[in-house]
């Protein structure tokens, strides 16, 4: 049976993997996919240290699986005489968005362009008529897929026929509210599953039978009180489940607070928070070891320091809710703290949080 | 399973295709027909090397097709100037393995979706300047200048493949014997190594650096102390003596197979075979999917033999086994259907032979079919007295033996004409004349229940009318009523109260060897003048 998990933050997903791999039967073969590159090696580390040797499941990277399995051995079907020989991470096709034909989607030296790996990958599997999922349902019982949410367009239209599969166990782990990465921007497949919404996608295939969903609301990371108040970025209308904390550890400076900027240097040598900003975009002025937002997923702070933009701003004093895909970057951010989360604003008290100040 | 071999461009092989059967393949095939040949393209194609060398490092001119090379120098010099050869070898393969799946896709030559290895050998573009230099160059040799070829080893799904891939396992026996100081070739080697597992090796590795160190520690120690006693004017710094701890020295050069306490090298040359034969065949399937045997039956007695033959058709089991062979023993204890004939470069296969007939020859081991398969013109008789008359009446017309002419007579000593005649049907591709006594009845009476095998012009029936005689003997007396002196002559018949008839009954082949020796000819009976027309 195909399966998803979705679960909040913190909420160790991809030890439900690892867990899954080294405890099933010996027998199987797995393959685990994860989108990030960090997210592979880090992925492989754990599987290495858990599984018996020789069950060790394959780890592969989304881009690599799809050349590897999706594209390569089929490529002549869509384009006859062509070899796949790497990817073109940053390129564009010459003519942009008008390229057409195997041009739109390999370059000069036959490297696919990032840019549209996904629907190559697509087209070739239509192309080879079920070849592709078949040559897969041989090789593998079980795929994994970390971090599912970063999937998006042909991506997911993929994923539908591996679920359509007979002999091949499809099981993804990931949270909707962590998409931070627009994968695929020029892609026009499923839209309408776009960032948060994928959670419709899940709906759908839930209803169809094809895939058991489930719901996972506990994080060991972050204390109940920044658990609750990452509830609150996301509006009511996605139905998120409250998230409980199974975290309880008091430090003395436990929960999410708003400071001056002002106030900065003493609160940095007080707690030692880890910098975290939406894009360099924002406090560009400020010599601060800062991270961005899209880079810190999967990673754990004590505590955090988030500069926030205006959005973000308004939010933390009107309570105006933020765009889709804000809201996911501060979930992501806010969560990666186990103890506390503190924003700098010019007015703490105009803020819905406890403000901090020096010698307080 | 292999499923399609494809070789091109490859020593004699320019364009060949084989469709090889599961289980067991037997390949066979005159001198120079390319057996060996194939099993070291199956072997490359499979393993990336040969003789345990890797393709680049030993690729060299005389691996291409010497016509197309030649063909493509002198096309040089014409408006129509070739592409330069290449080689390719591909092996389409079957299984629902999923380490085969892996290799599945559809860059191959069929263009066709398949789990499968391809080895391709081909002008490398890095070097596309310097080739056109060394062909416009117009003092070159004619020689292919490999230098500029590249060797591409992919699977199907278009993955550059660095070592054998999971899956292919292959076991090569080939038939030469060791005499080195190595003790095993590289394919013993390396079966042997497969027999163990890594952590095996591991520990047979570290126990034998131990055993080392000790000998360095206690056995060169006395050694050592009176060399530094002394050595202080010799050399102003300590000298000893140490076993070599260098990889050279590693276990596997200095642990070797024994036979019942002899070492491999020292064994017999016959059992050498039967171990090789035995390591390849014992392991797990999975771990030999296929085996490639060269000529078992060389240094074997036929009691080995039958033991070797025996032990590959037992353990053979889900492997696929491709053996070239000269032996006709080899062939007909494994079974002629297996039989794949190599000729001109071309194969064809004979799995149509029926189960009773491939059964018959089993048991008939000792009848020479491959001389019925390899033969361009087979002329089959019933025994040495009508082979020894064919012969002289053929030379008596054509004034050379047949087999100057390439004909092979083949005597039957009593195996069946029908039997002989579905594997001759099965080859095709040579004219077979089957020449044998009417035993008093009509030739329609034997022709009938072999008609299916015979084909016009090309395999055919020879027999005499029964009215000029039921045998051989009495045919010969008819066709020379005329003149009955001359082959009582030729007879060398002295005893007047004897008929010819009588005479040759009584001495069957001592007549058929007077008249074969004989100064003066003889009138042929008239099936054997037709036979031999049709033949020559």
């Amino acid at each position: 049976m195909n399966r998803a998990v979705l679960a909040v933050a913190g909420s160790r997903k991809t030890q439900s993997i690892v867990n899954a791999c080294a405890n099933g039967p010996t027998n199987v073969r797995r393959l685990a996919v994860t989108y990030t590159t960090s997210g592979q090696a880090e992925l492989e580390r754990r599987l290495r240290s858990t599984c018996s040797p020789g069950a060790v499941p394959e780890v592969v990277g989304w881009y690599a699986f799809l050349m590897r399995h999706c594209i390569r051995p089929y490529l002549p079907l869509k384009y006859p005489g062509r070899h796949l020989r790497g990817l073109n991470f940053d390129g564009e096709p010459a003519g942009g968005r008008f390229a057409t034909g195997a041009r739109r989607f390999l370059d000069s030296d036959s490297r696919a362009y990032k840019l549209h790996l996904s629907k190559l990958a697509y087209d070739v599997v239509l192309v080879s008529e079920g070849a592709v999922i078949d040559r897969l349902t041989n090789i593998y019982d079980e795929i994994y897929i970390d971090e599912v949410q970063d999937l998006t367009g042909c991506d997911l239209r993929i994923l539908e026929m591996l679920m359509n599969a007979d002999g091949i166990d499809l099981h993804m782990v990931g949270d909707v509210r962590q998409s931070v990465f627009d994968t695929n921007p020029r892609d026009q497949n499923l839209r309408k599953y776009r960032g948060v919404k994928m959670l419709d996608w899940f709906n759908v295939h839930e209803k169809s039978g094809r895939l058991d969903v489930q719901h996972n609301a506990e994080t060991w990371r972050s204390n109940q009180e920044i658990a609750r108040f990452s509830d609150t970025i996301f509006p009511p209308k996605f139905t998120f489940q409250a998230t409980v904390s199974k975290q309880a550890a008091v430090t003395g400076h436990d929960g999410v607070y708003a400071l001056g900027a002002g106030d900065v240097e003493e609160y940095l040598a007080t707690y030692r928070p880890q910098p975290l900003r939406p894009t360099i975009a924002v406090a560009r002025k400020v010599e601060l070891p800062f991270q961005n937002f899209g880079a810190v997923k999967g990673l754990t702070f004590e505590r955090v320091l988030i500069y926030p933009t205006q959005p973000i701003m308004r939010f933390l004093t009107m309570g105006e809710p933020l765009a889709d895909q804000a809201a996911c970057g501060l979930y992501v951010a806010v969560t990666r703290a186990m103890h506390s989360v503190a924003f700098v604003v010019p007015d703490p008290s105009a803020t819905r949080l406890r403000p901090w100040q020096r010698g307080l | 399973m292999i499923e399609r071999i494809i070789v091109e461009g490859y020593r004699l092989f320019q364009k060949f295709e084989l469709e090889p059967s599961d289980g067991l393949n037997i390949i066979v095939g005159g001198n120079e027909a390319g057996k060996s040949t194939l099993l070291e393209a199956i072997g490359l194609a499979l393993t990336g090397r040969i003789n345990g060398r890797w393709v680049e490092e030993v690729l060299n001119p005389y691996w291409f097709n010497q016509q197309q090379v030649t063909d493509y120098f002198s096309s040089l010099s014409t408006e129509a100037a070739a592409s330069p050869p290449e080689i390719l070898i591909e092996l389409y393969l079957s299984s629902s393995d999923p380490d085969v799946q892996l290799l599945r896709g559809v860059h191959n030559s069929l263009k066709t979706d398949a789990p499968g290895v391809s080895l391709h050998i081909r002008p490398s573009d890095d070097y596309a300047v310097e080739l056109a230099e060394y062909l416009a160059d117009a003092t070159r040799p004619n020689i292919l200048p490999v230098e500029y070829y590249e060797v591409q080893w992919r699977d199907f799904a278009d993955a550059r493949l660095h070592r054998r891939p999971n899956g292919l396992g292959v076991a090569f026996i080939d038939s030469r014997t060791i005499r080195s100081t190595h003790g095993v070739d590289h394919n013993t080697r390396e079966m042997l190594t497969n027999f163990m597992d890594a952590k095996e090796r591991a520990a047979i590795s570290v126990a034998h650096r131990g055993a080392r160190q000790t000998i360095s520690r206690e056995a060169l120690n006395g050694v050592n102390e009176r060399i530094a006693a002394e050595g202080v004017a010799l050399y102003d710094r300590t000298l000893g003596l140490q076993m070599d701890q260098s990889a050279a020295a590693g276990w596997e050069a200095s642990i070797v197979p024994h036979v019942e306490e002899v070492p491999f090298a020292m064994a017999g040359q016959g059992q050498q075979a039967a171990i090789k034969v035995a390591l390849a065949l014992n392991r797990s399937a999975t771990s030999t999917a296929y085996v490639l045997i060269e000529e078992p039956e060389n240094h074997l007695s036929h009691t080995a033999l039958t033991r070797l033959i025996d032990r590959i058709q037992s353990l053979a089991g889900g492997r696929q086994v491709f053996i070239t062979t000269h032996s006709s023993y080899v062939l007909n204890r494994l079974g002629v259907d297996r039989l794949r004939l190599l000729h001109a470069g071309k194969a064809s296969a004979f799995s149509d032979i029926s189960a009773e007939t491939v059964g018959y020859f089993r048991k008939l081991s000792g009848f020479d079919t491959l001389r019925l398969v390899l033969a361009d013109k087979l002329v089959l008789v019933e025994g040495p007295s009508d082979e020894m008359l064919f012969e002289r009446a053929f030379l008596d017309t054509h004034d050379k033996k047949p087999i100057d002419a390439g004909i092979d007579i083949v005597s039957m000593k009593g195996v069946s004409f029908a039997r002989a005649l579905e594997l001759a049907a099965a080859i095709d591709h040579h004219k077979v004349a089957a020449i044998r006594d009417n035993d008093g009845k009509e030739p329609e009476h034997w022709r009938r229940p072999i008609a299916e095998y015979l084909a016009d012009g090309k395999r055919d029936l020879f027999i005499g009318g029964p009215e000029l005689g039921s045998t051989l003997e009495p045919q010969v007396v008819t066709a020379n009523a005329a003149d009955e002196a001359a082959l009582r002559q030729a007879l060398g018949i002295t005893d007047e109260s004897t008929s010819t008839e009588e005479w040759m009954h009584d001495h069957k082949t001592g007549a058929a060897l007077r008249i074969a020796d004989s100064p003066t000819s003889i009138v042929y009976p008239e099936y054997l003048v037709r036979a031999i027309e049709f033949v020559a």
